[in-house]
């Protein structure tokens, strides 16, 4: 157990540059997911912390050990670092049994043979894999792969903990159990661990924060409350939680926490919280969750009312997904009832949405 | 569990096992492939022979070579023996991939066997089944009426007889490249241009063979390249009827006479070396990088099967008689040739059987000495060589080193390395290096100059498997504390095991018949039975020549039927 700190941390791939300039420090028993699309340079980041690849700048230190030091030509190659890494594809070694599997980093760590098949034997019933112990990693399951590719990190008491998506192999409903799994064994072994994945409910339920990343940067690093309900910018917002995005004009100067007047591409207005200052004139994006959308009734608290124009209904199960057009933005809200016709009257509060400078790309 | 104390990963020390072995793997890989080329290279460019001590350095040798009498006609039947040898294969080779892999021809997959047959085989045995069949006093040459029809129309001894020889036996290469093209593409493109139209054989000649071109000029040119590198084929047919080719021309030069000019041996050799290489990067360019190492089969679905319709039993026959003509015939007779004391058609064969050619096989010294060693060389050769190749193959892939893309291009350079001319260089290395002379006389310098040979091979056979493994796998070994030497050890070898095996056979199969490299660099003592069947045949004992070769077929046909058996390894491609 030991804090990470990871400093300026660098990697190109050619003129890519696959991890730019990435800090970050985790306390000692923390669980921090690194979330973003595929290719955004979490993978990468972990990689360079396990030492299976060689950063280009930066530094990274584990407890007291520095693992990888750019300025000081310091490497550590991947066996001497102590690290515990659970792969995506689980790499457990077909030719050897469950026991040999988790067995492994112990011979290679020289302990006798009586506390070996100890440990392995204590390690397999943390993770309820104990009556499995003969059996060769093909004839097990995907969820019971993944139980014990973790026993086998687990069982040499790793310095840090490394998950790499370890649940995208499983299907949909094993992976709720396997998630919630890992939760309540995380809570017991109190590891310092990063989590690797793309899952937004695995990053927001597991961790105690969560690093987004888009494009090989840090996009933004807080609890999973802070960034589902304050996220830094639009990629966030759109990563994180489905999201609507609505361009528009802003209609008077507005201060800092102020109420924001604001014009869409088809005259209609309305009102919204800003937390920055902006000026008259310039464009701004706004951010709705779906849960802040609401059908326009009587009895509605402070809010805007806007038309809209319905494209498409679709049942999902319990709820109807509605598709919007609001000012030529495509928009979509969750009803109980499916709306009639083809306009629809939209509320919006004026607190919910978040404002976001210029125009966002990633609405689409 | 109370997991509360990081233990200390196992391997803190500075000291770290993978740089002498990668570096080790580096340069005896270097050494193998570099030590024959220099002093080839260094030769053609010296006054006198490179052993003794006062040369100097010269371009004379080029000139001398260039304006040789007869040299030019060397180049030319070189030429044009291996362009006919190339035509035959391909149109042999393309038409059996066509027939075997894509239509409906009876027993497509049994005939398909037979016709790789000439692969498994040396070049220099299949000759000796063709001399017994179609030689001046072969089987069927004595049976042709040529009181009737005149002289059989048929002869071994010239550059068009000598590349039906050679093609034959080099068909399969074209055989496998165009059938592993033909059922790798996407059979809706066949359907499609059917559905549109096509009649069977137009969308033959207008979809499935331009699909298969890119495979057609790569095999083209491999067969070129191997037209060229040929020597027993030359040496058997050629050199009887004054037709000299290079490779006869190093061989009559270099070795047979008595005083070797070794300027110009050297030039020549060096001279084969730069068209090979040439000819091979042309082959790496036509290939492209990815599919380097072919692998065959694999595929279970195969396409829809074209009707030939009425001609499905004519075209059958036809191959029929191909096969016997081809490969079946010339093998039955030297293998009768083994049992008998005289062939002809003229006596009947129960007056002349007999296993007197094995009995004085056995007799001789220099023969059960040349079958001991061929097993030695090929089993304690083959085994090093596999785990050289190993060894090559994880640094190459799995490893960080730091020259590891340079050891991959070293390692298949010997495909640019022409049999004779590695025995050349081999030769020379071993009699220039001091400390060296007591592996000269010995099967050691077989063993050294075959491994060289055939690393390309073996790299070709561990490679695809190799990169099937998935890099998690020793990355999860290397995360948890095992150093690369540990992984590579524990975890890549177990899974590379089929692999190797299939490796080492095939590395067992090719030192077993390789003649080649060997005939310049044997000595008495170290005879193995590539180089007795050479001697034994210009010494005119055909018996024991067939005895000997019916051996060597023997061996070759059980390994490959064991390790087909037990292990399923496919050993083409």
């Amino acid at each position: 157990m030991a804090e990470l700190l990871i400093e300026g941390l660098t990697k190109r791939y050619g003129a890519i540059n696959a991890v730019e300039d990435v800090s970050l420090h985790v306390a000692d028993g923390e669980f921090v997911t690194l979330l973003g699309p595929s290719g955004c340079g979490k993978s990468t980041t972990l990689a360079a912390v396990a030492g299976l690849d060689r950063a280009d700048q930066g530094r990274i230190a584990v407890g007291g050990t520095v693992y990888f030091d750019a300025a000081r030509g310091i490497y550590l190659p991947p066996e001497a670092r102590g690290c515990g890494l659970v792969f995506q594809s689980y790499a457990l070694w077909p030719h050897m049994t469950v026991a040999e599997n988790v067995g492994f980093p112990l011979t290679l760590r020289k302990v006798a043979r009586a506390e070996l098949r100890r440990r392995v034997e204590e390690v397999l019933a943390l993770v309820e894999m104990e009556r499995f112990a003969a059996r060769y990693p093909h004839e097990l399951s995907g969820g019971q792969q993944q139980r014990v590719a973790l026993a086998r990190t687990l069982v040499y008491q790793p310095a840090i903990l490394l998950l790499d998506e370890p649940l995208s192999n499983l299907d949909a409903k094993l992976r709720d159990r396997a998630r919630a799994w890992l939760g309540a064994l995380r809570t017991r072994l109190k590891l310092t661990t990063i989590y690797v994945t793309h899952d937004q409910i695995e990053a927001l339920s597991l961790s105690d924060r969560v690093v987004v990343m888009n494009g090989g940067r840090i996009a933004q690093i807080g609890p999973p409350q802070e960034i589902y309900e304050h996220p830094a910018d639009p990629f966030v917002a759109d990563f994180i939680g489905t999201t609507n995005f609505v361009p528009a004009r802003l209609l008077a100067d507005v201060a800092g926490g102020g109420r924001a007047q604001l014009e869409l591409a088809d005259g209609q207005r309305l009102e919204a919280h800003s937390e920055r200052p902006a000026r008259a004139g310039s464009r701004v994006t706004l951010a709705y969750r779906p849960e802040h959308m609401l059908p326009a009734t009587a009895a509605m608290p402070e809010g805007s009312v806007l038309r809209t124009r319905i494209t498409s209904r679709a049942y999902v199960g319990g709820l109807w997904q509605v598709g919007l057009d609001l000012a030529g933005s495509p928009l979509r809200l969750e009803a109980r009832q499916p709306p009639m016709g083809d306009e629809f009257s939209l509320w919006l509060p004026h607190a919910g949405g978040i404002l976001f400078p210029g125009a966002a790309d990633v609405a689409a | 569990m109370g997991v509360t104390t990081g233990e200390a990963a196992p391997n803190t020390q500075p000291f770290r096992r993978e740089v002498p072995i990668q570096w080790g793997t580096f340069a005896l890989t270097l050494v193998l492939v570099a030590g024959p080329l220099i002093p080839v290279l260094l030769q053609s460019l010296l006054t006198g022979a490179l052993y003794e001590n006062d040369y100097t350095l010269t371009l004379g040798n080029f000139t001398r070579l260039a304006t040789l009498p007869g040299f030019g006609l060397v180049l030319l039947n070189t030429a044009l023996l291996a362009g006919l040898t190339t035509l035959v294969a391909q149109v042999a080779g393309t038409a059996a991939a066509v027939l075997f892999g894509r239509t409906d021809l009876p027993m497509a997959r049994l005939l398909g066997e037979f016709f790789l047959w000439p692969l498994y085989l040396s070049a220099l045995v299949l000759s000796f089944g063709w001399y017994a069949v179609y030689g001046p006093s072969g089987y069927l040459t004595l049976l042709w009426p040529s009181s009737l029809l005149g002289d059989a129309p048929w002869n071994l001894y010239s550059l068009a007889g000598m590349a039906l020889v050679a093609g034959v036996s080099q068909a399969p290469l074209a055989y496998i490249y165009c059938l592993s093209s033909a059922t790798l593409t996407d059979p809706t493109l066949e359907e499609s241009a059917r559905i549109a139209g096509a009649g069977t054989f137009r969308t033959l000649w207008r979809v499935t063979l331009p699909l298969m071109k890119p495979a057609i000029a790569y095999s083209a040119v491999l067969n070129f390249t191997v037209g060229l590198e040929l020597l027993s084929i030359p040496l058997i047919f050629g050199d009887p009827a004054g037709i000299t080719v290079l490779t006869t021309f190093l061989f009559n030069n270099g070795i047979s006479s008595p005083r070797p000019d070794h300027g110009l041996v050297a030039t020549a050799a060096a001279l084969m070396l730069v068209i090979v290489c040439a000819l091979v990067w042309l082959q790496g360019r036509l290939l492209g990088n990815t599919r380097r190492f072919i692998t065959m089969g694999g595929k279970a679905t195969r396409p829809r099967p074209f009707r030939l319709g009425r001609l499905r039993w004519p075209l059958f026959a036809l191959t029929v008689l191909y096969l016997l003509a081809t490969v079946l015939a010339p093998m039955g007779t030297l293998i009768l040739r083994a049992f008998t004391s005289f062939l002809s058609p003229m006596i009947p064969l129960g007056e002349v059987l007999t296993i007197a050619n094995f009995t004085a096989l056995f007799d001789y010294p220099v023969y059960t000495r040349a079958i001991w060693n061929s097993f030695l060389v090929s089993l304690i050769g083959g085994a090093l060589a596999t785990g050289l190749i190993g060894l090559i193959a994880i640094t190459v892939h799995r490893s960080e080193f730091r020259l590891r893309g340079l050891l991959g291009y070293l390692a298949l350079f010997p495909r640019a390395v022409p049999g004779v001319v590695a025995g050349i260089g081999f030769f020379y290395a071993f009699a220039l290096l001091p400390g060296l002379g007591f592996l000269r006389n010995s099967i050691w310098i077989l063993v050294i100059a075959f491994t060289m040979r055939f690393i390309p091979a073996g790299i070709g056979a561990v490679a695809p498997m190799l990169l099937q493994v998935s890099p998690d796998l020793d990355r999860a070994a290397r995360v948890q504390g095992a150093d690369w030497w540990t992984a590579s050890r524990r975890i890549m070898l177990p899974l590379m095991r089929p692999a190797l095996v299939g490796c080492f056979t095939i590395l067992f199969i090719s030192f077993f018949k390789e003649y080649s490299t060997a005939i310049f660099l044997f000595a008495p003592g170290s005879e193995v039975i590539g180089t007795a069947l050479l001697q034994t045949w210009v010494q005119g004992e055909i018996g024991l020549v067939a005895a000997l070769a019916t051996l060597q077929v023997a061996v070759i046909a059980v390994c490959i039927a064991a390790v087909r058996g037990f292990f399923g390894v496919k050993l083409h491609g």
